[in-house]
């Protein structure tokens, strides 16, 4: 650990020296000084836009500045022209005007736009101007105006990749923050949502913003969860991946402790389950902690379909989880150390597949799943067209054409296929990988130890989970420790209306480093 | 947890996989799945000769490339003083360690049987590599090797098929029951005697062994569940068939589907009854020094057939079957207690029932329970209940003139 904070220390400071950050002058009264300033921070950067003005009888020299391709080129000249309109003032005035009272005007004019700010100092300036700002300098003042007028190509709201639903909102998270908070913002309405922006990231300054509903999320997590990401010391953010990564509570266990989502919806659910939602610019991933093992077995569309249908598919997806952690273990343990488990014919079934099958059953699952795991990993990057043909080649390869050969048996195929399929039905990606992990291990400890060993493993493993705080809430909640009301929402999915209790969260604002004081109050939404 | 720890942990992980060592893994391809187990005496050495059905693997099933040369099994024996030692023999002469989880059946030679068979069970219970589920059958005037060596059709595995000939004539015929060496070594601790089945061998026993026997529709030898073997103090005495061994099953409540003729008034044993329901129950106790076995047996029929003619339609007629059938039962029941009263031996379980529910009489009793049993009364009281005629009333064929 200190060694990870010396580390990022050194690069802040490198930074610092090469980035050119040493001092923050103010801004100058001379104009053609301020620009010569910009233009060297950005080293003379292409996209840079200047355009001097003189106004007034040229007794005023403005100039405004804005980059290219961050902003809203419709924008920037209707903040410009705004700006620097002076019909409203009769000939007398603005004859007689002097820069002081330019620059009031201009600043008025900025004003009636709206979001507009001073700055004072270049390294405002450039934070502004970086932000997709117009900024407006005057010749002869000490001070700049800067509208917001940030735009550039953004891609629209399109369907969900990664989490679709078939009945529920077609909505997902785009790149853009402010896009991605709105479409929260239109599920909730309500002044209770809150929300609160950082920027993190020592070069890259990407803006974060943290939501929850004041009222239902607890005060105590949400101070702790600020604290956390305010102590991050990074040079960039360039994911949301970087911020659960550095946030984490434990880093060295396999499983995902913060969850993510590009769905809209899914946020809005759990804003209101008293969770907080981590926005970050650039990658429509939105983080939501606290996280327990059940949410990553929880999709939006349980709550849109039926509950009998819901719980039916909830358990099934249970199930699931066991065969993909379990299967091949299971498999290789049964054959290899307890044939007397399995049922005569079926015995003598799998006894004439594996005849003439030269390697042992481990090995021969061990070779099926790399084989697998290669056809996937293959098949994620490839261009769709390709990768359908990876499918099908690895298909051929899994099956027929290694059966045909008696390098693997027939049986194992079809484990393989059930495990693989099962895994895919996990709703949350980042968990069916821990999942993935864990089920090479297992297959390991079942080879060399059989049932006994699976069965000392999941001991370890279900004590492992018990252990994980998400935030200061029990990683295994419901679960351990036991909520009764909320077994109505953990395996089940019961009738929306029997579920009129808020979720308990445990051990609200406790982090794993001040453990002990166990609260367990009720939640409920007061105004 | 530094790095350091991390690495530690997990190489003390690794060593403790290695120290386990695979312990007790067993690839499939390298065992020899026991399917059957024969135990015969060989007199001039006094050894038990046992013989070995097991599974070839390739030339079962589905799996691919399977030869079909080669038949389902093969059979191998070895001969020692104790079994568990004729077990290791057949490594000289098996290609692979033998493995006795799966044995369906246990066959006995009928010479052990006659010549007692009360020490041959201990392996069964003692080892953990045998298992005492498997069925039990003695060859009837024959040895057990000659049955295990005798392809089926239809079933790959000739051991499993005669589990299931067993199994499918106790269903539905009656006059076996499945039986298994827990339920041998229950009988020969208990204060009764047992019965196990009989299996026969009928037609050419060498040319059984043939996989062309397999290749024809009618095969030139066949096994066949065959009577129900009487044992005394662990000796094979008798050979209990047809009413006598449907009659044993009847009191020990192990009646599931039978069928009984019944005589009409044209026709001798023309009706056909199929008992679907049968509930036995017994009761002993002592009147003078003996024992009275108080057996109610009720039972439920569906008349399936009548050659002879029957009008199904009048009450009165139902009701004559229903006394045919009660006496019909009582014949049964009589037979075989008489035939076990002549041998002394108590195969219906009446012995451990009377320690049961009254030991204080037992103690008064106990010696010789053999010879007591003999000398018992029966008390039988049948009910019978015709609970269908079936799909139609009257026969087709008119009555009689």
């Amino acid at each position: 650990m200190d060694k990870t904070t010396k580390e990022s220390g050194q690069a802040a400071q490198t930074v610092d020296s090469a980035g050119g950050k040493p001092h923050n002058p103010p801004i100058s009264p001379d104009l053609e000084e301020n620009i010569t300033q910009i233009k060297a921070r950005l080293g003379n950067s292409p996209d840079l836009i200047i355009r001097t003005y003189e106004l007034i009888n040229r007794t005023a020299r403005v100039a405004a500045v804005y980059m290219i391709g961050i902003t809203d080129r419709e924008m920037v000249d209707h903040f410009i022209s705004h700006v620097m309109s002076f019909e409203s003032l009769n000939d007398d005035i603005r004859l007689a005007a002097t820069t002081a009272e330019v620059y009031s005007y201009i600043k008025d004019n900025a004003l009636s736009i709206g979001k507009e700010k001073l700055v004072q100092d270049i390294n405002g300036l450039l934070e502004a101007l970086l932000s997709g700002d117009t900024i407006i300098l005057v010749d002869g003042l000490g001070e700049a105006v800067s509208g917001s007028t940030c735009g550039g190509e953004v891609r629209p709201v399109s369907e969900a990749s990664t989490q679709v639903a078939i009945r529920g909102s077609k909505e997902s998270f785009t790149e853009t923050i402010s896009t991605n908070i709105a479409l929260v913002r239109k599920i909730i309405k309500n002044p209770d949502l809150w929300t609160e922006t950082m920027k993190l990231g020592d070069v890259t300054h990407t803006d974060i913003t943290i939501m929850y509903i004041h009222g239902i999320a607890d005060e105590e997590t949400i101070k702790v969860f600020k604290k956390k990401l305010q102590e991050i010391k990074v040079d960039s953010i360039l994911e949301s991946g970087y911020i659960e990564q550095i946030i984490e509570d434990n880093k060295y266990s396999p499983f995902p402790t913060l969850y993510n989502t590009e769905r809209p919806d899914s946020v809005a659910g759990n804003l209101l389950d008293g969770r907080i939602a981590i926005f970050v610019d650039g990658t429509p991933f939105v983080l939501i902690a606290p996280t327990t093992f059940f949410m990553f077995f929880h999709t939006v569309e349980d709550y849109y379909q039926r509950y009998d249908i819901s719980t039916l598919i909830r358990l099934l997806r249970f199930l699931c989880l066991l065969i993909s952690l379990y299967g091949p273990a299971i498999f290789v343990a049964a054959l290899n150390f307890h044939q007397e488990m399995i049922p005569t014919p079926l015995l003598i079934n799998l006894a004439s597949q594996r005849e003439g099958v030269p390697f042992p059953a481990f090995v021969e699952a061990v070779m099926m799943e790399v084989t697998f795991e290669i056809i996937r990993e293959a098949g994620v990057r490839m261009p769709s067209p390709i990768g359908q043909t990876v499918s099908i080649i690895g298909g051929l390869v899994l099956g027929t054409a290694a059966v045909q050969a008696g390098i693997v048996s027939p049986a194992m195929v079809i484990v393989v296929s059930l495990t693989g399929i099962s895994s895919f039905a996990t709703p949350a990606f980042n968990m069916a990988l821990s999942i993935r992990m864990l089920r090479f291990i297992i297959m390991v400890i079942a080879a060399f130890m059989g049932l006994y060993g699976i069965a000392i493993f999941t001991i370890m493993l279900i004590a492992h989970m018990c252990s994980l705080r998400s935030l200061g809430v029990p990683y295994m909640s419901p679960l351990g420790p036991f909520v009764p009301e909320n077994q109505k929402d953990t395996f089940l999915r019961s009738p929306l209306t029997f579920m009129k209790i808020r979720k308990r969260l445990l051990n609200k604002g406790n982090s794993s480093t001040a453990p002990g004081k166990k609260t367990a109050k009720r939640n409920s939404y007061e105004h | 947890m530094s790095i350091k720890g991390v690495m530690r942990l997990v190489s003390v992980g690794v060593i403790v996989l290695m120290l386990s060592g695979c312990w007790n893994s067993r690839e499939l391809n390298d065992l020899a799945i026991v399917s059957g187990i024969g135990i015969d005496l060989v007199p001039e050495t006094n050894e038990f000769k046992v013989t070995f059905q097991l599974v070839n693997p390739s030339s079962t099933a589905t799996g691919f490339g399977a030869s079909a040369g080669e038949p389902s099994i093969v059979i191998v024996s070895a001969s020692d003083r104790t079994i568990f030692g004729a077990l290791r023999q057949a490594s000289k002469r098996a290609t692979r360690q033998l493995f006795f989880a799966h044995t369906q059946l246990v066959v006995l030679g009928e010479s052990l049987a006659r010549s007692g068979i009360n020490d041959v069970f201990d392996i069964f219970e003692r080892s953990h590599e045998l298992r005492l589920n498997s069925a039990v059958l003695v060859a009837r005037n024959n040895d057990a090797a000659s049955v295990l060596k005798i392809l089926t059709a239809i079933e790959s595995l000739p051991s499993l098929g005669l589990v299931k000939k067993t199994q499918n004539t106790s269903r539905v015929w009656g006059e076996n029951r499945t039986i298994d060496v827990f339920d041998i070594i229950n009988g020969i601790t208990g204060e009764g005697d047992l019965t196990i089945n009989g299996v026969s061998i009928q037609g050419n026993a060498s040319e059984g062994m043939k996989k062309s026997n397999l290749e024809q529709t009618v095969s030139h030898a066949g096994t066949v569940m065959d009577g129900l073997g009487a044992f005394s103090e662990g000796k094979l005495i008798y050979w209990m068939k047809d009413s006598e061994a449907r009659g044993t099953e009847w009191l020990l409540n192990r009646i599931e589907e039978t069928i009984i003729n019944i005589d009409s008034v044209d026709k001798k044993e023309s009706i056909a009854v199929n008992i679907v329901y049968s509930r036995t129950k017994v009761k002993i106790d002592i009147q003078d020094g003996l024992p009275v076995f108080h057996v109610s047996i009720s039972e439920e029929g569906i008349v399936n057939e009548t050659d002879g003619f029957v009008d199904l339609s009048k009450r009165e007629e139902i009701v004559k079957l229903e006394q045919e059938l009660q006496e019909q039962t009582g014949k049964d029941v009589r037979q075989a207690l008489q035939m076990a009263q002549q041998m002394e031996s108590d195969i219906f379980n009446f012995g451990n029932e009377l320690k049961r529910s009254d030991p204080q009489g037992w103690a008064s009793l106990d010696k010789k329970w053999g010879h007591i049993f003999a000398q018992g009364k029966l008390d039988l009281h049948v009910e019978a209940y015709i609970r269908s005629t079936g799909m139609s009333l009257k026969p087709y064929h008119p009555a009689p003139e």
